[in-house]
């Protein structure tokens, strides 16, 4: 598995950090970090670029460089890299410049197959796009953004799974909200949500919502074959059928404490950028964490 | 039948690229419209290029050198130009300026000279903010004035970037101090360029203007004489602007000169390298003040990044690899988009019709001249390239009338106010690089510096 972890400071990025970094021992997946920097005007590149070869001669660091090396001493005291890097230390000659607006550092990492620590520099959605297009990323993991569109263009255009931390919590605590209906995209899901149960010792409450009052055969169905999925793997899964809107059913019984699993829409791509979607409702509204997957 | 995948890749395609169709679409309404009364069939074209461009310049929706090739190709399809006539009108002596200045800014900050350039600062002005905010403005301003906005900033840079960090490890904690520094740089830097024409590209394509449109051939010393006072006179100002605006922390940093001190005393004496790359600017600054009348100012900026290259002092996979080519292809588009707007009458209508339009609002049109072009210009500049802005309005502005050396200057002049936006010009996006400042400081300051720059030029186009 590989995890894409967007951070973009120190005061904003250490519960995203934190959570990225406990899916990534939990399944032994290889991890990046990756800062995107502030876009530059392409009449002024060349002359940022002197400016900060200029800078650099006098030992200032690039915005962007400093956030590595938090992310980097993050990963040292939490014991995710070798001891002999942690010993190095963080060293910005090690950084290497690919061209292709990609800098970066390998780590070798304890229990994750390796740890990568990048800078971009750009518009964060076309950058993560491009980053996840390259490399193949299963999971994009990120903080809750303020910016309006940032909720749909995650969801519409970065082609992995998307999980969106809040706040940082204990994993200890939390619960998984699986949401459930008849959608090809619940399958997978179920399977992410099966695996992040297991890894963290979650108990899982299934949830499924009809917009009418008798719950349909293929809602039933699924609902019942996500119990017996979870009970089959000694997860501990409670029922909750619910009748309303799915989206305001979700997010209300969603709480701060909820893990929110579920599936991508397969609604048309072009339907989903005007209309949106239900996990894009749910993702721009509910203040818990979400996995959307897909 | 296409995949989700594939549909959302054209979806994603379409967002990035929506203000290049939206510029499509615009010009095609404009190219669609009846040929007003009184323009050409070529004027009509070349103003639907100039919306097009204008849009896309403002927007970067494509890199810059395809905005330039747009340009060129319509400029052949509409039957403005022929191939070769389009060529011509593409290369010229501003051209060769701006490619010399970029890469003659590249070759001189990678001599290290802002060891010497912090030291110097530091002896004039000793440990009192007030005085290092005049001292980083003034020697800003008048550095730039001779060898470009971005070369100045590029080195003065991190030499207030090192007094912040010896004032606080970390400078975002400077509230005040540290867009206070940053500003002097980039405000004082802009400021400098208007005062001789070697200080910007904006300058010498005007200089190209006035002499290919017949209207005069000013000097280097000529044109030192109407805008260095001004400049001289502007520096304090802009330095109370700033103080007033962003009132530091710390009104003396004691402790980070004395350390900074130390770190460029290690530098030891000067080299001979430095030396000669000093020579060879000087060299430079004396062909374009003598020079310069018989073989532009472009060629003997070429022939200082000649000489650079032939005594070592800077390779060429350094020089291409820090030169940016697209500005260049899109100044040489901007000016081809400028001289056929004069060529096809284009600048004359919109010029009278600019003029026709504001008579409704005074009858003045002596003020509604200097208006257009102060202000067109000054608004333009922070949305658009300040060069390229200089290039489109240059031509309106000289065929609205009156005396075209004072507009000219103004507009020239205006196009330095570039204070508002973090795009407004490379001095701007460079200090913004740092993370250090932010975007709303800009219109905090820079509306001030934009009014007192308005209000200092208007008073000195009544003295010329």
């Amino acid at each position: 598995m590989k995890i894409l972890i967007a951070i973009s400071s120190k005061e904003y990025s250490e519960p995203t950090l934190h959570v990225g970094m406990w899916a990534a021992k939990a399944f032994n997946a290889s991890v990046t970090i990756a800062y995107v920097g502030q876009k530059i005007s392409a009449f002024s590149t060349s002359d940022v670029g002197l400016a900060q070869e200029s800078n650099a001669k006098w030992g200032i660091e690039r915005p962007g460089v400093k956030v590595l090396e938090w992310a980097f001493n993050y990963l040292a005291k939490n014991e995710y890299i070798t001891l002999d890097e942690a010993k190095a230390g963080f060293n910005r000659n090690t950084l290497v410049d690919h061209g292709k607006n990609r800098v970066e550092v390998h780590l070798k990492g304890n229990y994750c197959e390796g740890v990568d620590l990048i800078l971009r520099r750009g518009d964060i959605i076309p950058e993560l796009r491009h980053e996840v297009a390259h490399n193949g990323y299963d999971i994009t993991v990120i903080g809750r953004s303020q910016k309006r569109r940032m909720a749909h263009d995650l969801v519409q255009y970065i082609d992995s799974s998307i999980y969106v931390v809040r706040d940082l919590l204990p994993f200890k605590d939390f619960r998984i909200l699986q949401a459930v209906d008849d959608s090809k995209g619940t399958a997978k899901a179920l399977l992410y949500g099966m695996q992040v149960a297991q890894a963290f010792n979650m108990p899982v409450d299934v949830l499924t919502v009809s917009k009418r009052d008798n719950f349909g055969k293929g809602y039933k169905r699924a609902h019942n074959k996500a119990l017996k999925t979870f009970e089959k793997a000694g997860i501990e899964a409670n029922s909750i059928l619910k009748v309303g809107d799915p989206v305001e059913t979700i997010i209300n019984t969603a709480t701060k404490y909820h893990l929110i699993v579920m599936g991508n829409s397969q609604l048309n791509p072009v339907v989903q950028f005007f209309k949106g979607s239900k996990p894009l409702k749910v993702m721009k509204n509910c203040n818990s964490p979400i996995l959307i997957v897909k | 039948m296409l995949t989700n995948r594939s549909l959302n890749t054209i979806i994603f395609w379409l967002s990035q690229k929506r203000w290049f169709i939206f510029a499509l679409i615009i010009g095609a309404v404009f190219y669609l419209l009846p040929t007003p009364e009184g323009l050409t069939t070529e004027g009509h074209h070349i103003l639907v290029i100039v919306v097009i461009a204008i849009f896309l310049i403002i927007f970067e929706p494509i890199p810059l050198p395809a905005i330039a090739f747009i340009v060129l190709i319509l400029e052949v399809l509409f039957s403005i130009a022929s191939p070769n006539d389009a060529a011509k009108s593409f290369f010229s002596d501003a051209v060769f300026f701006i490619m010399g200045s970029l890469m003659l800014a590249v070759a001189i900050v990678s001599q290290g000279l802002d060891k010497r350039l912090a030291l110097g600062i530091v002896r004039i002005t000793g440990n009192k903010t007030w005085k290092l905010v005049l001292g980083f403005l003034g020697i800003s301003a008048i550095l730039s004035s001779f060898i470009g906005e971005h070369t100045v900033t590029a080195m003065m840079m991190p030499v207030s970037l090192t007094l912040l960090h010896y004032t606080k490890a970390d400078p975002k904690q400077l509230k005040r101090l540290t867009p206070l520094l940053l500003f002097s740089i980039a405000y004082g830097s802009a400021m400098g360029s208007i005062g001789t024409p070697s200080g910007g590209g904006r300058n010498v394509i005007m200089l190209d203007y006035w002499r290919e449109f017949g209207i005069a051939n000013i000097t280097y010393l000529k044109w030192m004489s109407y805008a260095y006072p001004m400049l001289l006179v502007e520096i304090p100002l802009a330095a109370l602007i700033l103080w007033f605006t962003f009132k530091p922390e710390h009104t003396t940093m004691d402790t980070a000169v004395r350390k900074l001190k130390v770190d460029v005393a290690k530098a030891g004496k000067m080299t001979s390298k430095e030396i000669s790359a000093i020579g060879i600017f000087i060299i430079v600054f004396l062909g374009w003040v003598f020079l310069s009348p018989k073989i532009g100012l472009g060629i003997v900026a070429l022939i200082g990044v000649v000489l650079y290259l032939l005594f070592g002092l800077i390779n060429w996979e350094s020089l291409n690899r820090n030169t940016n080519w697209g500005v260049i292809l899109l100044f040489g588009a901007a000016i081809s988009m400028g001289i056929q707007m004069k060529d096809t009458g284009a600048a004359l209508w919109v010029a009278e019709n600019a003029i026709v339009f504001l008579e409704k609002i005074t009858p003045n049109i002596e003020l509604l001249r200097w208006f257009v072009s102060v202000f067109l210009t000054g608004i333009l500049t922070n949305l658009l390239s300040n060069a390229a802005t200089v290039a489109v309005i240059g031509p309106i502005v000289l065929n609205m009338g009156g005396d075209q050396i004072i507009i000219g200057f103004s507009t020239a002049i205006a196009s330095a106010f570039a204070y508002l936006t973090v795009v407004a010009s490379p001095t701007c996006m460079i200090i913004h690089s740092s993370g250090l400042v932010k975007s709303k400081d800009y219109l905090r300051a820079g509306w001030k510096m934009f009014l007192m720059s308005v209000i200092v030029l208007f008073i000195f186009s009544q003295i010329w």
